[in-house]
């Protein structure tokens, strides 16, 4: 069956509609945890907070153990899934410039604009940061275009990689996961602060 | 309880059967049953022994010839230009990209037609189009354009019209066709259109 816009059940401008709604749905649940405070999200870095770790491994959980029912199911076919390309060079480099961004601007580009929506001016001048980033980005590529194209490691997953089957990985994550929850509680408690 | 307990308590019990089950790895059919009989039955899957003689000999680059009959069959006899996809390996992954395309005109033959629809009811229930079989097999090939029969001479003339035509066609790929015959020329078989298929498109995501 799915997935639905590729196998043409639904149109794409259906959806892009669709799309639409979940992003509706994905920005209010990010503010209604809290994800549009930047010195809640700078948390992660410092061990007081947490809530960034455990909102995107429950959400990744949510959706691995969903994609991997469905495909048992046989709702959807994993192999038209979309998976990122890897660029084993810029996904070190853009990985390194976005976590300086985070720590430095206490965002990361979706929440930026989930902090905006409610009228946060760190948030504000975070995006105008991240539209100059896009801009040198865009208008110097060609100076970067051989670094940004290196290594290019095809579509690889993780459980691949591992020789693992999907559903085997999937547990070890999901106990890695918690023990990252448990662990990030722990320091939750350690480095506890008053009010932030 | 604590959400962290309550949310392993759900979580390890999925990820322990996930884990256990065998991955699916078969692909569903794009086209129901019903949609596939319709189809089988208007019978436009057919190409007639005609039209792909009327390709190979034009060098129509669009024309793919497909054997599916087994390699040893291959390497004794087959059509000019074709590729050697025995039935047995349809669905190997290696042939997927000539089989699920949009530039060329594939066409199946066997020795009958049998092996031929076996191989296009395949791929069109995979939702692949642009296969097509030729109709009769290799059988009816030798029969209409290797060794035509003349008509009887109280034919009418589009028969007479379809001989002159097999038989030039036979003699320029090799068969007995005899003397060329030296006028009416004979109306051009059509050949199916190549649909294409629109490219999937990728989605892109992030944070």
């Amino acid at each position: 069956m799915g997935p639905l816009a590729v196998n043409e059940i639904i149109s794409e401008n259906t959806n892009l509609f669709l799309a639409f709604l979940i992003g509706i749905g994905f920005g209010f649940v990010l503010e209604q945890s809290g994800f549009s405070s930047s010195r809640k999200l700078a948390g992660i870095f410092y061990g007081y907070d947490a809530v960034v770790l455990k909102v995107f491994f429950t959400a990744a959980i949510t959706a691995m153990l969903g994609l991997l029912f469905f495909s048992l199911f046989g709702w959807i076919d994993l192999d038209l899934v979309y998976v990122n390309p890897t660029y084993l060079t810029s996904a070190i480099a853009g990985g390194v410039i976005m976590g300086l961004g985070f720590i430095m601007g206490g965002y990361c580009p979706g929440t930026s604009f989930c902090g905006a929506s409610i009228g946060k001016i760190d948030a504000l001048v975070f995006i105008g940061g991240l539209f100059i980033g896009v801009l040198i980005f865009g208008l110097g590529y060609k100076l970067w275009e051989g670094m940004y194209l290196a290594k290019f490691l095809g579509f690889p997953k993780v459980s691949e990689s591992l020789g693992l089957s999907d559903g085997v990985f999937a547990l070890i994550l999901i106990i890695a996961a918690l023990g990252m929850f448990w662990a990030a509680e722990w320091a939750e408690k350690k480095f506890q602060r008053e009010e932030y | 309880m604590r959400p962290r307990v309550l949310l392993a308590l759900f979580v390890i019990p999925l990820g322990l059967i996930i884990a256990a089950v065998p991955q699916n790895k078969t692909n569903p059919f794009r086209l129901t049953a019903e949609e596939l009989l319709a189809e089988a039955n208007s019978r436009s899957q057919f190409v007639t022994p005609e039209t792909v003689a009327n390709m190979i000999v034009s060098k129509d680059p669009s024309l793919r010839l497909i054997d599916v009959r087994s390699q040893d069959e291959f390497e004794k006899y087959s059509l000019p230009g074709a590729m050697n996809i025995p039935l047995s390996d349809l669905l190997s992954e290696q042939y997927a990209d000539i089989l699920n395309q949009d530039v060329k005109m594939n066409v199946f033959y066997s020795n009958g037609s049998l092996s031929a629809n076996e191989a296009w009811m395949l791929t069109r229930q995979l939702g692949y189009q642009n296969n097509f079989v030729l109709e009769g097999g290799l059988n009816y090939w030798f029969e209409t354009i290797m060794n035509p029969e003349k008509p009887a001479s109280s034919s009418p003339d589009e028969e007479f019209a379809k001989y002159d035509f097999r038989k030039s066609a036979g003699m320029a790929l090799g068969g007995g066709g005899g003397v060329q015959a030296e006028k009416t020329q004979p109306s051009l078989p059509v050949k199916p259109a190549i649909t294409s298929v629109p490219k999937k498109k990728k989605a892109a995501g992030g944070c």
